[in-house]
């Protein structure tokens, strides 16, 4: 009920008299009168934006902050008022959701903002009215996508099982060419031999100048059949070893069967399998001949190639009810006018128009403008209505055509700043690392004048100075206070970047270097036993493989600092070592709110610490350990 | 003949305009009738203090019975189709749209089709605060519905039979369809003192205020405001 109308539940209740005296039954006693609290204004001061309603406005909805007792605890004795340190431009909004009863969108506002504030004030957004239902709907979707689309890349880009098996290894590099080098080739190499091939199928229909005791021309294909067969196999083998690779490596092969792309492939080297089986065969050599026409499906396998042609691939499926409609309406309007025109022009002598089918032709080339002018009509009337034929053509074809083209632009635009977001993702994710490390820089600095109060100032002032305005300084106090505890309890220490990057390198040097990417890991014995917050295998990157500096940077978040240790002794044999994990918190969707500290049992893998002046104390065990702080 | 002929010329002059417009691309302009009725009907009260003098609420409840009143219906006045939107959200189970239609009648006094704020507070006086001679008067009043003094047995069925249909179909015991005549043949047996087929006023009140239990139910809702 909405509660406007409960302001009208006195009327109702005075209009039941009108049933006293035809009931048939006496009246239930009426219920208590409660105590009503005086109904007084309440004042809400949001921000400083100051709002007043009546106290009864706001009982309406008990189950939410405003209206329950839970606003007592906003209570604020000195003005007398609720003070609520939220955005008043929203908390607009849901005032007048206590005042109508119905919620409102407002379209300028960021739609996660907007949901912050409702889940704070407890209203669920399902409330919201019908006007403004349909775009939060929308927006909404649209973040969801985004947050999805941001998670799949960074999955795709940054982490990686360790523990692939070759099979699943194989699959990621036919799916992402840029996993490695190995599959950016065979992606290469496979798109040159579809264009070789296309190519030649194309050529070898070209007429050949013949020698000079020949009658007739012979195509480029019958003269040099060998070398085109020779081609041919050439690339139909190279598809057919592509196909089984493929076939082999997916994770469920029923499912990559029934894949659009297999089905192409499939289509794309039958002919040359059958026309194997099938040569010098007269009765079939026709069909033969037309089995060939399918070799030219091998161009549609460009679009594994092509993200364009993907999309726009999938702006036909999606818009298939309007290419639906489009074929439907022409069909009608080409047999309207086809019959019209065919007894319009019957009269006429010599005519073209000699059935309705044959009209067809006329109709279909008149509507979509082409005018071959093979067949014309004569009559007058024939005239008329060819003339009404080709302009409603113009409109019966504009009309479908805006929607898909609407359709394509959406798909595409979302597809381009997807892209654009991740190039993006990336020098926003540096910026803010140096940022940080101005913070995490301060402690260390800060560890390296001894702890003394008074080096909190140096150091704050040094670390902070470029990157970070202004810093609190009781604020840095208590933070170090609380980083060196935490140091105290694990028994490790912090350290800078650099000094971590050289460890990294030492490390990295003991074993084959895998390749700039982290997808294939070479130690599958990378994970470690103790760490307790392990739920996905995928959340843990070896950083053993992570050996450019700058990779690494992409998968740590933001709020990352890096804690390492020193490494204890020298031994070499990295491989089996359970050297290090890390807790990207990007990959998960807990959120990790206090310091979570993997720490490496044994044995560490070391390297000697070259001259690491972050820590002045002797560690005896360090390993890296990477702890997220929020 | 001639009026064949006068509905003919009137049917070409409408083709004619519409061809016109059709020609000048205004077809779907908008015509003049249309922006002088945008203009919606409003209508303020009486003053506060002649609405105390004229009902028995104090000051206070008369500005808690406006807000709430203006709150749904910000133009002043009720028609009734909103009159029975509003009645119907407190019955969602059946249908309430006759019974509110007998009600709305009740209320609007003067029959102009819409209920004021006054017709209102009126009625409301009447209900809440007014004597039982004056709440029976009201009740007959409603029953009434052509308003000639009389109810007849009719009339009865069609009011018995709304509120029935406020009650929905999921009822226990199952709602038949003689239902509400036997109800209007006990009414009758009971108001319809000289069987002539019409229940009166005189009638009415004089058999309401022998019946014991229909007495204590008209000061149920005394305090409802």
């Amino acid at each position: 009920m909405a509660a406007g109308v409960a302001a009208w539940l006195p009327f109702a209740r005075a209009a039941a008299i009108g049933w006293m005296p035809v009931a048939s039954a006496p009246m239930p006693p009426p219920p208590r009168e409660m105590r009503r609290g005086q109904d007084g204004l309440i004042m809400l001061n949001v921000s400083g934006t100051r709002f007043q309603t009546w106290r009864n406005t706001l009982e309406r909805y008990p189950d939410t902050l405003l209206g329950s007792t839970e606003r007592d605890f906003f209570f604020h004795e000195e003005t007398n008022e609720y003070f609520f340190d939220r955005d008043p431009d929203i908390f607009r909004h849901i005032l007048n959701f206590y005042r109508t009863g119905k919620l409102h969108y407002p379209r300028h506002e960021c739609i996660s903002a907007y949901d912050e504030e409702l889940a704070f004030f407890g209203i669920i957004p399902e409330i919201i009215g019908d006007c403004c239902y349909e775009e939060y709907k929308d927006r909404r979707r649209e973040n969801t996508e985004r947050i999805q689309d941001d998670e799949e890349n960074e999955n795709n880009n940054d982490l990686v099982l360790p523990e692939l098996s070759f099979r699943e290894s194989m699959w990621r590099a036919f799916e992402n060419p840029h996993t490695s080098t190995m599959a950016l080739v065979f992606y290469y190499v496979t798109g040159f031999f579809i264009a070789v091939s296309v190519m030649a199928n194309v050529v070898e229909t070209v007429p050949c100048s013949s020698g000079p005791n020949r009658a007739k021309e012979v195509s480029c294909g019958e003269r040099y059949a060998l070398a085109f067969f020779c081609l041919d196999t050439a690339c139909v083998m190279i598809f057919t070893v592509e196909y089984l690779l493929r076939l082999i490596a997916a994770p469920s092969r029923y499912k990559f069967v029934k894949s659009v792309m297999s089905i192409i492939d499939v289509v794309a080297i039958m002919p040359y399998y059958i026309g194997l089986v099938m040569t010098d065969n007269e009765d079939v050599s026709g069909a033969f001949v037309t089995l060939r026409v399918f070799r030219v499906f091998r161009i549609f396998k460009f679009s594994r190639h092509s993200a364009g042609l993907r999309i726009l691939g999938y702006t036909l499926k999606s818009c298939a009810s309007e290419l639906g409609f489009l074929l439907f309406s022409l069909t009608m309007a080409i047999i309207i006018f086809a019959t019209v025109m065919f007894y319009a022009e019957k009269g006429s002598s010599a005519t073209k128009f000699t059935s309705i089918p044959a009209a067809f032709w006329y109709t279909i080339v008149t509507m979509t403008t082409l005018g071959y002018g093979d067949m014309v009509p004569k009559t007058i009337m024939g005239k008329i209505f060819g003339s009404v034929c080709s302009l409603s053509g113009v409109l019966v074809i504009a009309l479908p055509v805006p929607v898909i083209v609407s359709n394509f632009s959406r798909i595409y635009h979302q597809s381009q700043r997807a892209e654009k977001r991740r190039a993006q993702k990336k020098t926003r994710l540096a910026r803010i690392r140096a940022t940080k490390s101005g913070g995490a820089n301060a402690y260390l600095q800060y560890k390296r004048n001894g702890m003394l109060a008074d080096a909190e100032e140096e150091a704050s002032k040094e670390a902070g100075q470029s990157l970070v305005c202004k810093i609190n300084p009781t604020f840095e106090t208590q933070h170090h206070h609380l980083l060196h505890c935490l140091e105290k309890t694990t028994n490790h220490e912090f350290v800078d970047e650099q000094t971590y990057e050289t460890n990294c390198m030492e490390v990295s040097l003991t074993k084959p270097s895998m390749s700039r990417s982290s997808s294939m890991s070479s130690s599958p014995h990378g994970l470690s036993s103790c760490c307790t917050r392990r739920n996905k295998r995928k959340s843990f990157n070896v950083s053993n493989s992570n050996m450019v500096g700058g990779r690494r940077g992409s998968i740590q978040e933001l709020s990352t600092i890096q804690i390492r240790e020193r490494p204890m002794s020298n031994s070499r044999s990295s491989l089996n070592a359970k050297f290090e994990e890390t807790v990207p918190l990007n990959s998960e969707d807990q959120s990790y709110i206090t310091a979570a500290v993997i720490s490496m049992p044994t044995p560490p893998v070391t390297t000697p610490e070259g001259g690491d002046s972050a820590s002045s104390h002797d560690f005896l065990q360090s390993n890296i350990v990477r702890v997220s702080a929020l | 003949m001639s009026s064949c002929r006068k509905r003919c010329k009137r049917q070409i002059l409408k083709f004619a305009q519409y061809f016109f417009r059709f020609i000048t691309g205004t077809l779907n302009a908008d015509s003049v009738e249309d922006e002088l009725e945008l203009s919606a009907v409003r209508h303020r009260p009486e003053a506060l203090e002649l609405l105390e003098a004229q009902t028995r609420f104090s000051r206070k409840e008369l500005q808690i019975l406006y807000r709430g009143f203006k709150n749904e219906c910000p133009s002043g006045v009720v028609n009734e189709d909103t009159f029975k939107e509003i009645y119907a959200q407190f019955f969602p189970q059946g249908d309430a749209s006759t019974y509110a239609h007998f009600l709305f009648n009740a209320f609007d006094t003067d029959h102009n089709g819409s209920v004021s704020f006054e017709d209102f507070v009126m009625g409301l006086s009447i209900l809440l605060r007014g004597t039982v001679q004056e709440k029976l008067n009201w009740a007959f009043n409603l029953y009434d519905i052509n308003k000639d003094g009389y109810i007849t047995k009719e009339e009865m069925l069609d009011i018995i039979k709304s509120i029935y249909d406020m009650m929905g179909k999921c009822t226990y015991p199952i709602l038949k369809e003689e239902t509400p005549r036997q109800h209007v043949e006990i009414f009758f047996q009971k108001m319809d003192k000289n069987r002539d087929g019409v229940v009166t006023i005189d009638e009415f009140i004089d058999c309401c205020q022998n019946d014991e239990n229909i007495m204590r139910s008209m000061q149920l809702f005394e305090n409802v405001i």
